[in-house]
């Protein structure tokens, strides 16, 4: 039971983990995420990775979305543009990875840039239609643009290297996409313990009341549109990283989708949600394949009746949460914390 | 929250780690064991689950015949869902636990992302892919196709019509894809080659359901031939059905993704004359009994079996020749021992499902027949020989 926590400063306040305990748990999941390549294989850190690039990801269009209030669905056309970046890098330019991605992250943010101007004027569903125009454009620059892109017949990347290492399997890959989403994670948290997230949220809750507290909506707007697609630049670059070849048929509008039903089912807002919509829209259809496993006593060929209702099952999880845990898995997560809060009192 | 949700909810994260813990199946050491992505669900999942149960029934015959070298072939796939993160996914997962021989892929994203990793475990590859970006055996040492590539397939039309009328004037009409615009270059130059003049090249938005302006521009251009490609059905139709109503004179051809029977049962009337490039035969032809994979076909199954089925057969009766001349050799079944053997072969076993001996050139096999629809038949019928471009 933790009894009160009295804050004796605005600092206190904000800080991001008030109590030693929770220093704790984040030491130890640190500790799990360290300790997690040595007990796992390759198929387990395959998904880690992928996780920890979703989960990047995520939290960028959270920021947006969840956070500044401005519907996004131009989401993964932003990722493409920092993985061909890295892509057209790799291949014509000798530069070391680490400035290939933050030359993506420079990239997409400029093309985020722009692709935000509409929100200026319009805002809610009419925004959606226009990121969505920006992800259809970008797409047709992937398929035309061949001198830079090689069009439909997609581009190789060559694996990063560090220090000799090659990162070109996820045992090692994971050394170097999980501290970056770590990094990533910890900077959208602080960023709402600033001045401009706080004006995110402020424009999310009222845009009105926001430009009457003096937050200039354009440049905030525009400022969030910018965070976000940087954070889909380094997830893109990664991801081209991670894949070793992309096409543009390799983000398409759905995969937008996808991310936005992440940080919905995970809980907008938040940055915890995020991480919990990236991680469980990742891995729930291939926990799925674990009851596909079980069942193969008892039916014949069951990846090929099963399959079918694996993506029924994922489909409804999906609606099962937004029906009764509207505020996301975050909520899930903060119930549990405040049973142990009050244990061995009632709530 | 209740104590007893909470329970639940911590067995449930208990067995989510006992599930991630568990260790490989002990299974039969001597196996050979061939992995498959296969897109069961899905956009591609009509012809997925026609692969994965032509490999399962292949496999299983080829078992009852005493296997490879006395050795049983097991098959241990898992649906993708046609999405290559799942298609990857799906890969780590099945060779975490066997130790995989032979791989079927389903796109070709999947088959250029898988790429390095088929290097380092040193395991081969084909699957449902024409791609011509992988016919390059620099770049993909250890993938094959088991059938012409995309452009070699637009090459194998070509030749026929070069033959049947030369000098006509061609069009091609293609879907705005990877798929779609694969041979369209690379077929513009065979056709100059051919002395075939190219009358116009119509490009489709992916799934676009009007076609009208792109039957307009197809009717200004007055071409004697029509060849689709990257599409399975629609909108082939739609664009037949115009141009008859048109007037127009011009004959359509596809490529082997949308050569199926489908494609007359579904169209009716209108697929009467389509003519098509078809790597394999049909399960209904008259001569199947001449091919003993046809035959094993047919006493396996009364039904139509579609072309993707078949496919799947040809495809594992290659995997099966290319290990049995690797233990021949008296060589490991590594991918690339396996490469040097299937380079030696100086002809492709195909069970006869390819009516002419066949050698890869490349990563290929640069074979195929020109078939027609015969509605009144109500199936394809050859129109041409088996035209190899070697």
């Amino acid at each position: 039971m933790r009894i009160g926590s009295a804050k004796e400063s605005y600092i206190a306040d904000e800080a991001l983990f008030a109590t030693r305990t929770q220093w704790v748990w984040f030491a130890l999941l640190l500790a799990s995420l360290v300790l997690f390549p040595f007990v796992s294989n390759l198929y387990w850190l395959y998904l880690a990775c992928l996780v920890s690039i979703n989960v990047i990801s995520a939290t960028g269009l959270n920021i947006l979305t969840g956070f500044t209030g401005q519907v996004s669905l131009g989401h993964a056309a932003f990722m493409g543009v920092g993985a061909y970046t890295v892509a057209w890098l790799d291949n014509n330019a000798q530069t070391p990875f680490y400035l290939n991605l933050l030359a993506a992250a420079g990239v997409t943010t400029a093309v985020g840039l722009v692709a935000g101007l509409p929100s200026l004027r319009v805002k809610g569903l009419y925004l959606a239609i226009a990121t969505i125009a920006a992800s259809f454009i970008l797409q047709f620059v992937f398929i035309n643009w061949e001198s830079v892109t090689r069009g439909t017949r997609g581009i190789n990347i060559e694996p990063p290297e560090i220090m000799g290492i090659v990162l070109d399997n996820p045992d090692t890959f994971y050394w170097m996409v999980v501290p970056i989403m770590v990094v990533m994670v910890l900077l959208a948290a602080n960023l709402f313990r600033t001045r401009v997230g706080r004006a995110f949220i402020a424009i999310r809750d009222r845009d009105i009341s926001a430009s009457v507290l003096g937050i200039s909506l354009p440049a905030y707007k525009l400022m969030s549109f910018a965070i976000a697609s940087f954070y889909a630049g380094i997830a893109g670059g990664l991801y081209a990283y991670f894949m070793g070849s992309i096409n543009p048929e390799s983000f398409p509008l759905l995969m937008s989708i996808f991310f936005l039903a992440a940080i919905i089912v995970g809980g907008m807002g938040t940055i915890l949600g995020g991480i919990l919509g990236a991680i469980f829209m990742t891995l729930t259809p291939e926990v799925l394949r674990y009851g596909v496993d079980l069942a193969s006593p008892f039916i014949d060929e069951p990846g090929a009746v099963l399959s079918p209702v694996r993506t029924i099952v994922f489909g409804a999880l999906i609606v099962g949460f937004l029906l009764f845990e509207p505020h996301g898995l975050a909520e899930i997560w903060r119930r549990i914390r405040r049973f142990f809060h009050l244990w061995p009192f009632r709530t | 929250m209740k104590g007893k949700q909470i329970l639940s909810a911590i067995a449930a994260v208990l067995a989510l780690l006992l599930a991630a813990a568990m260790p490989a199946l002990a299974e039969e050491k001597n196996d050979i064991v061939i992995g498959g992505s296969m897109p069961l669900t899905g956009p591609f999942a009509f012809a997925g689950i026609q692969f994965n149960r032509g490999l399962r029934d292949y496999m299983e015959w080829l078992n009852e015949q005493g296997g490879i070298e006395g050795r049983k072939v097991r098959y241990v796939a898992e649906d993708t869902g046609y999405e290559p993160d799942q298609s990857v996914a799906v890969f780590r997962r099945i060779t975490s636990r066997e130790n995989v021989s032979f791989y079927f892929g389903d796109s070709t994203a999947f088959h250029q992302t898988i790429n390095r990793e088929l290097d380092r475990r040193d395991i081969m590859m084909t699957g449902a892919s024409f791609a011509s970006e992988l016919n390059d055996t620099e770049r993909y040492p250890l993938q094959f196709m088991h059938g012409p590539d995309y452009s070699e397939q637009v090459a194998i039309l070509l030749r026929h019509i070069a033959e049947e009328d030369p000098g006509a004037r061609v069009a091609f009409i293609y879907s705005d894809t990877e798929f779609g615009r694969d041979p369209i270059s690379a077929g513009r130059e065979t056709a100059e080659e051919l002395g075939l003049e190219v009358a116009a090249r119509i490009v489709t938005p992916p799934g676009a359901a009007d076609i009208s302006s792109a039957a307009l521009e197809l009717r200004r251009a007055r071409p004697d031939y029509a060849i689709f490609h990257g599409y399975i059905l629609a909108p082939i139709p739609d664009f037949i059905r115009r141009a008859r109503q048109m007037g127009m004179e011009t004959r359509f051809m596809g490529t082997y993704y949308s050569m199926d029977q489908s494609i007359i049962d579904e169209m009716g009337e209108a697929a009467d004359g389509f003519m098509g490039v078809m790597p394999y035969r049909y399960f209904y032809e008259e001569d199947a009994g001449e091919s003993e994979l046809m035959r094993a076909i047919h006493e396996r199954n009364d039904e139509y079996q579609t072309i993707y089925y078949i496919q799947a057969w040809v495809a594992g009766s290659m995997m099966a020749q290319i290990a049995r001349e690797t233990l021949a050799r008296g060589e490991p079944l590594k991918g690339s021992r396996m490469r040097a053997s299937m380079e030696g072969l100086d002809e492709v076993d195909t069970g006869g499902v390819i009516g002419v001996p066949v050698r890869f050139r490349g990563n290929s096999l640069p074979v195929g027949r020109i078939y027609r629809a015969d509605v009144e038949a109500g199936r394809m019928v050859p129109v041409s020989d088996w035209i190899d471009l070697d």
